[in-house]
C-alpha cells in the first residue's frame, strides 16, 4: 500500500506543473475558509480582551421606545438619586450626556466628543497630569474639564507635555472651560474599534446638565457600579426601580451587548466567507477530477502497458486514488498553512494593535477543516476518474495514440 | 513441480467480435501447440487475425470458443483478475513502439511488473539492474526513455518483458520501429534469449524477421495456412 504512494508521488513529481497547476484552486480555497477562522477567532479573542480590559462595570438605562405615555417614562434628575439609594452596588448615576461639537482652544478648532463626568470616574483611561474632577467641581457646578489624549494632541499639538495644558481653557461655543486634568491613551483602545463612550472633554456631569439639560429629561441616565458587582443583578435591579417609580418599562445597554453584537457581526463574516470558500472547493474539486480525467485519457496507453504487464483493475484504480488523494491532500495542506500564515498576520498585525490581544489559532477546527476537505475532495471527484483508468480495455488502450 | 512440454496449446480456438449487427470471425478454429524453448514467427497480412491471436495468446482477450493452456493452465474461462494474474506470472510483452513509460528512468520501468507482484522495492531494483545488464545496457539504467536510442528503449522493453522470469516472451512487431542496424541487435538479442532456453513468439509481417525464428505460422482469414520450419 506504502508503495502506491511513492509510485503516485513519482508520478506527481514528474509532472510538477501540473500537479500544482490542479492544486492551486484547493489551496486558495482552504487558505480562505482558515484564514477566515483563524482571523475570526482572534477577532473573538481581542473582543473579549477589550471588554474583560474595559470598565464593564457601567451601562445605561433608557425608556423603552413605543410605550403608552412617554411623558411619565421620561428620566429626569430625581431618578439619578433615586437609583444610586435603592441599588446596592451602584457608585454613581449621572445622566447620559454625548455630543459631538466644535471644541475651540484659541487657534484650533477640532470636532470632539463632548459630556458629562461623575468624580467616581466612569472613564478607565489613566490621568497624566493635573487631577480628575472631584466632588467640588460637581457640586459647584464648576466650568473646568478633563481632556483625554485625543483632545490633547489635536487641540493642542505644539504642546510638548500635557502638564502644560493645565490652567489652559477650552471653549465649546460660547462656554470657557478650565483644563484641570489629561488623561493619557486608554490600555484598550476601544475608540478604534468605535466602541469608546467616554468623552474628550468631560466636564462635571452637574455643569453640563445645568447648560445643555436643564428642563428637560434625558435620554439615557448612565450607571456606574461597584468593581467586581454583578452587572446583570445591577441592571435588572436599577430596571425595577425606575419601572415602579415611573409606572413605565426601561431597558438597559452595556459593552457586553456590543461584544456580542460585534462577536456576532464576525461570525456572519465567517460564515459568509466560509460559505464562499465551499463553493471556491468545489470549483477546485471539479478541477481536480477535470485535470485527473484529462490525465486518464493522456496516460490511456501507459494505462494499457500497466494492465498488460499484469496489472489489476483494483490496482489501477487504487493508483490514480492515491494521485487524487496526494494531490488533494498536498493542496489542502498547503492552504492550511498559508490560511494559518495569513489568519496570523491578520491577529498580529491588526486585530492586536487594535486590541493588545487576540484569540489563539483553532488548531482542532483547522485541521479538521483541511483534512476535511482533502477527503471529501478525493473522495468526490478522484474516484470518478480512478474508475475510469481502471475500466480501461488494455486491448483499446493499447492501440491509442 | 512437472512442467508440461508444451507451453502454449490451442485447441479450436474462435474468436468472434460483434462490430454491430456485424459478427466478424477474426479466428476460425486455431489448433497448435508451442513446446518450452521455441522460437516462433507468427505472419500474415492486416487482417488475417495475427494481432487477434496474439491478443488471446497474451491473455489480454479471452477466446470465444475452444481451450487455450497456457503452462499448463486453462486460461480461456479466467476472469480478468486472474487473466492480470497470468500476464503478470506468465507473460512478458515487447511492443513494436516499446510502450515505456515516459518521465521514469529504464531501471523503474523494468521494475514495473514487480512493483504489481508486491515485490519490495530493493528487490525490485536488484532485479531490474540484472535484466538491464543481460539485456546489455546496465549502465544506462537511470536514464529516462527519452535520454535512449530507439534501440536502448527497445532492450529497456525487453528487460521488462523478462524480469518476471516468464513462460513466454510475446512480441509484437518488436524492430518496427527500429533501423535496420538496430534491428539486427534486437534480432541478435533475441537469438540469444533464444539459444538460453526462452520461449519467444515474435508477430510480424517482415519475412527477415521471421526467418530468425525457427518456426513460422502463417495466417490468412483467420486461419494457419502453413506451419513450417523456417
Amino acid at each position: 500500500m506504502f508503495s502506491y504512494f511513492i509510485e503516485a508521488a513519482r508520478v506527481l513529481l514528474a509532472n510538477r506543473t501540473r500537479s500544482i497547476l490542479t492544486i492551486i484552486g484547493l489551496v486558495v480555497g482552504v487558505a480562505t475558509i482558515i484564514s477566515v477562522q483563524v482571523a475570526a477567532q482572534g477577532m473573538a479573542g481581542a473582543v473579549n480582551g477589550i471588554f474583560k480590559g474595559t470598565n464593564a462595570n457601567t451601562f445605561i438605562v433608557f425608556p423603552k421606545e413605543r410605550q403608552g405615555n412617554n411623558v411619565r417614562a421620561a428620566l429626569t434628575l430625581s431618578d439619578l438619586a433615586l437609583v444610586q439609594q435603592s441599588v446596592p452596588g451602584v457608585v454613581s448615576v449621572i445622566p447620559f450626556s454625548q455630543l459631538r461639537t466644535m471644541v475651540d482652544a484659541g487657534h484650533k478648532r477640532v470636532r470632539l466628543r463632548f459630556g458629562g463626568e461623575s468624580d467616581k470616574r466612569f472613564s478607565t483611561s489613566p490621568l497624566v497630569a493635573g487631577r480628575t474632577l472631584n466632588a467640588d467641581d460637581i457640586a459647584a457646578a464648576s466650568a473646568v474639564c478633563v481632556i483625554s489624549d485625543n483632545a490633547f494632541s489635536r487641540l493642542f499639538p505644539d504642546a510638548t507635555s500635557p502638564s502644560d495644558v493645565l490652567g489652559r481653557s477650552v471653549y465649546v461655543g460660547s462656554k470657557r472651560y478650565v483644563i484641570v486634568g489629561v488623561q493619557g491613551k486608554a490600555k484598550l483602545d476601544t475608540a478604534a474599534l468605535g466602541l469608546d463612550v467616554s468623552s474628550d472633554v468631560a466636564i462635571p456631569y452637574t455643569t453640563y446638565y445645568n447648560t445643555y439639560q436643564r428642563g428637560s429629561s434625558f435620554f439615557a441616565i448612565s450607571v456606574l457600579g461597584a468593581q467586581g458587582a454583578n452587572l446583570t443583578s445591577l441592571e435588572t435591579q436599577t430596571q425595577k426601580v425606575l419601572s415602579q417609580a415611573h409606572g413605565a418599562q426601561y431597558q438597559y445597554f452595556d459593552f457586553g451587548f456590543i461584544a456580542k453584537t460585534v462577536g456576532g457581526f464576525f461570525s456572519i463574516i465567517g460564515l459568509i466567507v466560509g460559505a464562499v470558500g465551499a463553493i471556491s472547493l468545489v470549483v477546485a474539486g471539479i478541477g481536480i477530477m477535470n485535470i485527473m480525467l484529462v490525465s486518464v485519457t493522456e496516460r490511456t496507453r501507459e494505462i494499457g502497458v500497466r494492465k498488460a504487464i499484469g496489472a489489476r483493475s483494483s490496482q489501477v484504480l487504487l493508483q490514480f486514488f492515491v494521485e487524487s488523494l496526494l494531490l488533494s491532500a498536498f493542496g489542502c495542506l498547503t492552504g492550511m498553512l498559508i490560511g494559518v500564515g495569513l489568519g496570523v498576520i491578520v491577529n498580529k498585525g491588526f486585530i492586536a494593535r487594535i486590541s493588545g490581544v487576540t484569540g489563539g489559532i483553532p488548531w482542532l477546527e483547522v485541521i479538521v477543516i483541511a483534512v476535511g476537505f482533502a477527503t471529501l475532495v478525493t473522495l468526490v471527484f478522484g474516484t470518478y476518474p480512478a474508475y475510469r483508468a481502471a475500466k480501461l480495455d488494455p486491448i483499446e488502450a493499447l492501440r491509442y495514440e | 513441480m512437472n512442467r508440461p512440454d508444451n507451453v502454449i496449446d490451442v485447441q479450436n480456438v474462435t474468436k468472434t467480435y460483434a462490430s454491430g449487427a456485424l459478427q466478424v470471425q477474426a479466428l476460425r478454429g486455431l489448433t497448435f501447440t508451442i513446446a518450452r524453448g521455441e522460437y516462433v514467427a507468427i505472419m500474415g497480412p492486416s487482417g488475417s487475425g495475427k494481432s487477434t491471436l496474439m491478443n488471446v495468446l497474451g491473455c489480454l482477450d479471452r477466446a470465444t470458443s475452444g481451450t487455450y493452456k497456457l503452462d499448463g493452465i486453462d486460461v480461456s474461462q479466467l476472469d480478468d483478475n486472474q487473466l492480470a494474474e497470468i500476464r503478470l506470472k506468465k507473460l512478458g510483452f515487447v511492443f513494436q513502439g516499446f510502450n515505456l513509460l515516459a518521465r521514469t528512468d529504464a531501471l523503474r520501468n523494468v521494475a514495473l511488473p514487480l512493483f504489481y507482484a508486491g515485490m519490495p522495492g530493493k528487490e525490485r531494483e536488484r532485479l531490474a539492474l540484472e535484466r538491464l545488464t543481460e539485456v546489455g545496457i546496465g549502465d544506462r539504467a537511470r536514464h529516462k526513455p527519452t535520454e535512449l536510442s530507439g534501440g536502448e528503449q527497445q532492450r529497456v522493453a525487453i528487460a521488462r518483458a523478462l524480469v518476471n522470469d516468464p513462460a513466454v516472451l510475446l512480441a509484437d512487431e518488436p524492430t518496427g520501429n527500429l533501423d535496420s542496424k538496430t534491428s539486427a541487435e534486437i534480432l541478435a538479442l533475441f537469438d540469444r534469449l533464444s539459444s538460453g532456453g526462452r520461449t519467444i513468439i515474435v508477430v510480424t509481417h517482415d519475412e527477415g524477421v521471421a526467418s530468425r525464428a525457427r518456426r513460422i505460422l502463417r495466417m490468412l482469414d483467420g486461419v494457419i495456412i502453413s506451419d513450417t520450419p523456417s
